[in-house]
């Protein structure tokens, strides 16, 4: 078997399966509502999605690097605590976003500062930081919320950009271009895939592994800041409990779209696909069913589904 | 009077896709005897080992244990027929103890299979092991113990077992001689109680003391078969390699035209002054000049590896320091190291040289990739010619470099791993067991190119635990003994008994090396 | 969690066996030297041990510590109503714990555990309440156990058969029964549980009711199972090096789906004691509750990677954890301390892990 188109087969096949199911999935919806994929409609729950989607284009790129960052929901909700107790003082957005800016650089250079310089599994270590981060945005604002930033603030994130996408949805497609290069053209690209695969062998041939995962972290934390920045713009409140079961949900995507969570491969395209996909589920469960539990339960079995399914394939091929 | 042998194999074969494994394999092993099995990587040694274990079927043949057939493919019934395989790394549970260990799936147990019946593992455990010959707490995770009493915790388990084949892959590779000393005492303990013992092994020195008979395989059928009084050393490479060799896999005579700088007289490339680092190594001074090769001996622990790891910026040291042509290192990282003309090839290439997440090219090329990139990006066309030309020089077999670095042989592993090293044009190359399971014949290529490295003015550290390798390679050999140096010698001065000699603790002293 | 990668099983190559080695893997190395993983959740294992019962020695001592502090400044902390409260609501969790820890020391981790309690405590309303079903509650509670079973063997065959890491089989589960339970509360909520049951759950025998008892029970029936039985021995086994399990003929499978059936049945037992004392059923119940749990079996010194941990370290780290709240108000600190008391459970767990790591890189330094 020639070696290299064994790889891409089984990048494919994988993909494959995950295009399979979402084409499957529009055609029914299409079926059962003529006018589902009406791009308006599309768009009108779209707004849900950039937060997670941002977050999930760099959490793709630290399940390859074999890590893992369970805080980041915790993150949002201290980073939403920093930004309204900011504007609360200054009445300025500015500062309220800067501080919000802040407080993920902060918070991510914190995990990332621990799992480098300690060597203790990111699991553990973001586990810690989530209880810890959650907990002292509770503590610190003691279930109050700030709101009222002003038009102009909403209208920044949450108002339409060129083809109606808002203008978080094209920060979001900006930064899955500028990962996607990086992972497949660059060389910490290549280093991301090796640590993932191999730490030590890494560590040996000279790939600066310490500095790559604190600067993967580092990355978390800000991305996790400005999905804060974009979320509260959207609901025009900031409270500790913001980003609320957001970790599972991006951990959700990024290996719907096909990620290994060992580490050493992966796309942003499949993860891609794997928001996609689930948006569009929970696109049709809303109007369809107009039950959000169904939604999670099909969410439930397609994860399962599709990870068997890889699994499968990747055993075939090996 | 002919005994019923322990084990038949007849006509045995096995095929991978269009790879013919094993073909008409036909060997058999009496009670009490200890057989020995030979082979370059690629003969079929281990296909043989992982049909006899139950892991693999084969294709055709049959296996008849005590005779009685026994049924391919199937672990559990390899296990009861009283097959045992013992790997270089043991299979042991390393957070069990070892009583655990010796009765995990088998446990002693009182109403019913419900009741463990500590006391009596217990003292059993103690027995078993007594009977080998060893006494080590059997109350403590046996990660925490050493390799060689690891090894005899899986043995123990194959007696309790009631093995009646014991199979031994490349046991004695990383012991001491004086753990193989105790190992192959073991061994005779287990041939007294009529165990059959398989034994591969590439230290061929070895099978002399310890073996019968032996069987030669080579791509993947039986060569030879014979007893080992009947036979030699030369004979045997001849049979492994199918040519004619020196009889040696390397040339003891190296060519004394050789237009080189005398080494003492070149001033050190590579200068470690009185390094430590408690508490692997203290006070380890040396230098290897521009040109010269300089091997490391001593027995397993003694620090070797610690020391090439602390040169090479991936451990931190306490004390001393590191120059390289005459400048000093910081020691703060690799990359420094690297960028100061270092190259270290790792010992255990699976865990330390080579990633599978990347594929063949992308391995080589990966300590260079700063170099063949321009502001992040990797310039493919740079990479290629840069990678071709080691795939080339090192004569690595593959099917295309951006094939998954898991389809190659070993040896040829061990070249990509040097490839990458060597791409980066090192003024020091540190090379650690870089023979390792290895082949015969990759291993002259190895040899031969570590040779032309220094007469091309690498300097050169070479680590090894193979004597005959560092005595015919190197121009000075330093020996280590429990983290400090004891003692060195030229390449003249140097014979087995004096090193062996220096590198052995007191305690051993004395003893026939 | 362990690195049972699929893909590399033994003897499964279907290349060709040219003399090469056992593979370099993409995945998961044995015991590599290297600490943390190069791969997430199924972390090579590292070469240093902390002494056997440190931790448990550690918590303990912490324990004791605050309870001291504590009770020292305010006496009633240490009355019997106040302790009485405290076991009432650790038990679901220490109940739930045991069954987790079983899960983690094989190599694997459940973190479904919460949405099934959810799942499971609406059924129980939905069959036994007195303004649903009304069965009799013979038949609903082990209908409930039952069940919590049945869906830890799902778990577990989604894991064994599957091959799905049981990370993201946990993932899809947990969202998957959430979905099912939301959908079963319909919004509403549930009340009028039988008065037996909820007299049992409120106030029991001798004082304490039937939460702590049934704790205790599993504890006892637990720590049997993991230090006096084969099955411990081999769970610990597993755990420790799956690969060496296999080739030693251990049931490997059998054994990961046990563990989570184990794991769901105690769910539901958890959610039997503890359910009916509330004044409700409600569609959040068994919210972060794996969170929880999972924060007591790591604080517990229950390694992530397996094949290591013992249960007396997991319920001292629940008791401490749950201490957390009561603590906080004793010590008067105000309303407003409640609320960093999740900020207090993660330091607790970075306060352990790193702590672990120092002494064991003081331990290497010191021996040879």
């Amino acid at each position: 078997m020639n070696g290299s188109s064994g790889w891409r087969r089984i990048a494919m096949s994988q993909e494959m399966i995950l295009a399979v199911i979402l084409a499957g999935l529009l055609a029914v919806a299409s079926w059962l509502m003529p006018r589902f994929l009406e791009w308006q409609g599309q768009l009108n729950l779209s707004r849900q999605l950039w937060e997670t989607a941002l977050i999930s284009m760099g959490m793709t790129l630290v399940i390859i690097a074999g890590g893992i960052d369970l805080s980041v929901g915790a993150i949002m909700g201290l980073c939403a605590i920093a930004f309204g107790i900011c504007h609360q003082f200054t009445e300025s957005v500015g500062w309220a976003s800067a501080a919000c800016l802040l407080t993920g650089i902060g918070c991510g250079a914190c995990n990332g500062g621990l799992i480098a310089a300690t060597g203790v599994h990111p699991l553990i270590v973001t586990l810690a930081t989530m209880a810890a981060f959650r907990g002292m945005a509770e503590g610190i604002s003691q279930g109050e919320s700030y709101s009222r930033f002003g038009e102009d603030f909403a209208r920044v994130f949450a108002s339409q950009g060129p083809f109606g996408i808002a203008v978080g949805g094209w920060i979001t497609v900006t930064l899955a271009i500028v990962l996607a290069v990086v992972l497949s053209q660059t060389r910490w690209g290549r280093y991301l895939r090796a640590v993932g695969g191999n730490e030590r062998a890494a560590q040996f041939a000279g790939v600066p592994v310490e500095r790559l995962k604190f600067t993967l972290y580092l990355g978390m934390g800000l991305l996790s800041a400005c999905a804060t920045l974009i979320y509260v713009a959207r609901f025009d409140t900031a409270k500790a409990d913001a980003g609320r079961g957001m970790e599972l949900e991006v951990i959700t995507a990024v290996v719907l779209g096909g990620t290994s969570v060992f580490g050493g491969s992966g796309q942003i395209r499949g993860t891609v696909l794997g928001l996609l996909l689930i948006h569009e589920t929970r696109l049709f469960a809303s109007r369809y069913w107009r039950i959000d539990e169904l939604r999670q339960i099909v969410i439930g079995c397609l994860l399962i589904g599709a990870v068997a399914a890889y699994q499968a394939v990747r055993k075939s091929k090996v | 009077m002919n005994p019923l042998p322990v084990l038949r194999i007849d006509r045995l074969g096995k095929r991978y896709g269009a790879t013919l494994a094993l073909h008409d394999v036909t060997l058999d092993v009496a009670p009490g005897e200890v057989h020995a099995l030979c082979g370059e990587n690629g003969a079929g040694k281990s296909t043989l080992i992982k049909i006899l274990a139950g892991v693999v079927r084969p294709d055709s043949g049959t296996i008849t244990v005590c005779g009685r057939p026994l049924r391919g493919g199937d672990v559990g019934a390899s296990e009861r027929a009283g097959i045992a395989v013992m790997h270089q790394q043991p299979a042991v549970f390393p957070d069990l103890d070892a009583i655990d260990n010796l009765f995990v799936g088998h446990e002693l147990t009182r109403c019913a299979g419900l009741w463990l019946d500590r006391p009596a593992m217990r003292r059993r455990a103690e027995t078993t092991l007594a009977a080998l010959g060893e006494t080590f707490p059997v109350d403590i995770p046996v990660g925490d113990l050493s390799l060689a009493q690891r090894q005899m915790t899986a043995l123990a388990r194959a007696l309790r077992r009631n093995c009646r084949l014991l199979i031994l892959d490349e046991p004695t590779a990383s012991l001491s001689a004086r753990e193989t000393a105790a190992l192959h005492a073991a061994i005779d303990k287990l041939r007294q109680q009529n165990v059959a013992v398989l034994y591969v092994s590439h230290r061929l020195e070895e099978l002399f003391t310890i073996a019968s008979r032996v069987t030669v395989l080579r791509d993947g059928a039986r060569v030879l078969t014979c007893p080992l009084a009947a036979i030699d050393r030369a004979g045997l490479i001849q049979a492994m390699v199918g040519r004619a060799a020196d009889g040696q896999n390397f040339d003891p005579t190296r060519s004394s035209d050789a237009v080189r700088p005398t080494p003492t007289r070149s001033p050190a490339m590579l200068r470690v002054e009185q390094l430590g680092r408690e508490p692997a190594f203290h006070d380890v001074t040396f230098s290897v000049a521009k040109g010269e090769i300089v091997g490391m001996a001593g027995l397993i622990g003694a620090g070797r590896s610690e020391i090439a790891r602390a040169v090479f910026g991936i451990d931190r040291y306490d004390s001393g320091s590191v120059f390289v042509d005459g400048q000093r290192l910081s020691g703060a990282s690799v990359r420094e190291a690297v960028q100061a003309g270092i190259a270290l090839v790792p010992e255990d290439r699976h865990r330390e040289g080579l990633l599978g997440s990347l594929a063949i090219d992308e391995n080589i090329s990966l300590a260079q990739l700063p170099r063949l990139s321009s502001w992040g990006f990797i310039r493919r066309r740079r990479e290629r010619t840069v990678v071709g030309e080691q795939i080339r020089q090192l004569s690595i077999k593959l099917g295309a470099p951006s094939a998954p670095v898991q389809t190659l042989s070993g040896g040829n592993q061990q070249k990509v791993v040097l490839g990458r090293w060597l791409s980066t044009a090192p003024r020091i190359l540190i090379l650690d067991e870089p023979t390792r399971g290895v082949d015969v014949g990759a291993k002259a290529q190895i040899h031969a190119w570590i040779r032309r490295l220094a007469d091309q003015g690498m300097a050169i550290l070479l680590i090894s635990s193979e004597l005959p390798e560092l005595l015919s390679l190197c121009d000075r050999i330093v020996v280590l003994r429990q983290g400090r140096v004891a003692g060195e010698f030229d390449h003249d001065d140097a014979t087995a008994a004096k090193v062996m000699s220096r590198a052995l603790p007191d305690s051993d002293r004395g003893k026939p090396p | 969690m362990t690195r049972h990668d699929p893909g590399n099983v033994p003897g499964s190559d279907s290349g060709s066996d040219s003399g090469r080695d056992s593979g370099c893997d993409s995945g998961q190395d044995t015991r590599s030297a290297s600490s943390s993983p190069g791969r997430m959740l199924y972390p090579a294992r590292s070469t240093w041990r902390s002494p056997a019962g440190a931790r448990e020695f550690g918590l303990a001592l912490l324990l004791a510590g605050i309870v001291g502090v504590v009770g020292f400044c305010d006496p009633v902390f240490l009355s019997g109503v106040v302790w009485r409260d405290i076991l009432v609501r650790c038990a679901p969790a220490i109940i739930v714990s045991c069954g987790v820890m079983i899960v983690v020391v094989l190599g694997e981790i459940d973190i479904s555990v919460g949405s099934m309690m959810a799942l499971l405590a609406a059924l129980l309303g939905k069959t036994i309440s007195s303004h649903e079903l009304q069965w009799s509650s013979w038949a609903g509670i082990p209908l409930v156990l039952l069940s919590g079973a049945a869906i830890g063997c799902v778990t577990g065959v989604v894991v064994t058969v599957g091959r799905v890491p049981s990370i993201i089989a946990s993932l899809g589960m947990l969202t998957l029964l959430r979905g099912f339970a939301t959908l079963a509360m319909g919004g509403k909520n549930i009340d009028g549980l039988p008065d037996a049951v909820v007299q049992a759950s409120k106030t029991g025998w001798l004082g304490v009711p039937i939460g702590p008892w049934t704790a205790l029970l599993v504890v006892l029936a637990t720590y049997f199972l993991l230090t006096r039985t084969a099955i411990g021995v081999r769970i610990y086994a597993t755990g420790s090096h799956s690969d060496s399990a296999g080739y030693a003929g251990l049931p490997v499978r059998g054994l990961r789906v046990f563990a989570f059936c184990y794991a769901g049945f105690l769910t539901a037992v958890a959610t039997v004691v503890d359910v009916p004392r509330l004044p409700k059923i409600e569609a959040g119940i068994g919210n972060e509750l794996e969170l929880f749990v999972i924060t007591s079996v790591v604080l517990g010194g229950v390694s992530i990677s397996g094949g290591r941990g013992r249960l007396s370290g997991v319920v001292l780290a629940v008791v401490l954890l749950t201490l957390v709240r009561p603590v906080l108000t004793f010590l008067n600190v105000g309303e407003s301390a409640e609320k960093w008391t999740k900020a207090i459970h993660g330091l607790f767990i970075l306060l352990a892990v790193i702590s672990d790591r120092f002494s064991a890189t003081m331990d290497q330094r010191r021996e040879s």
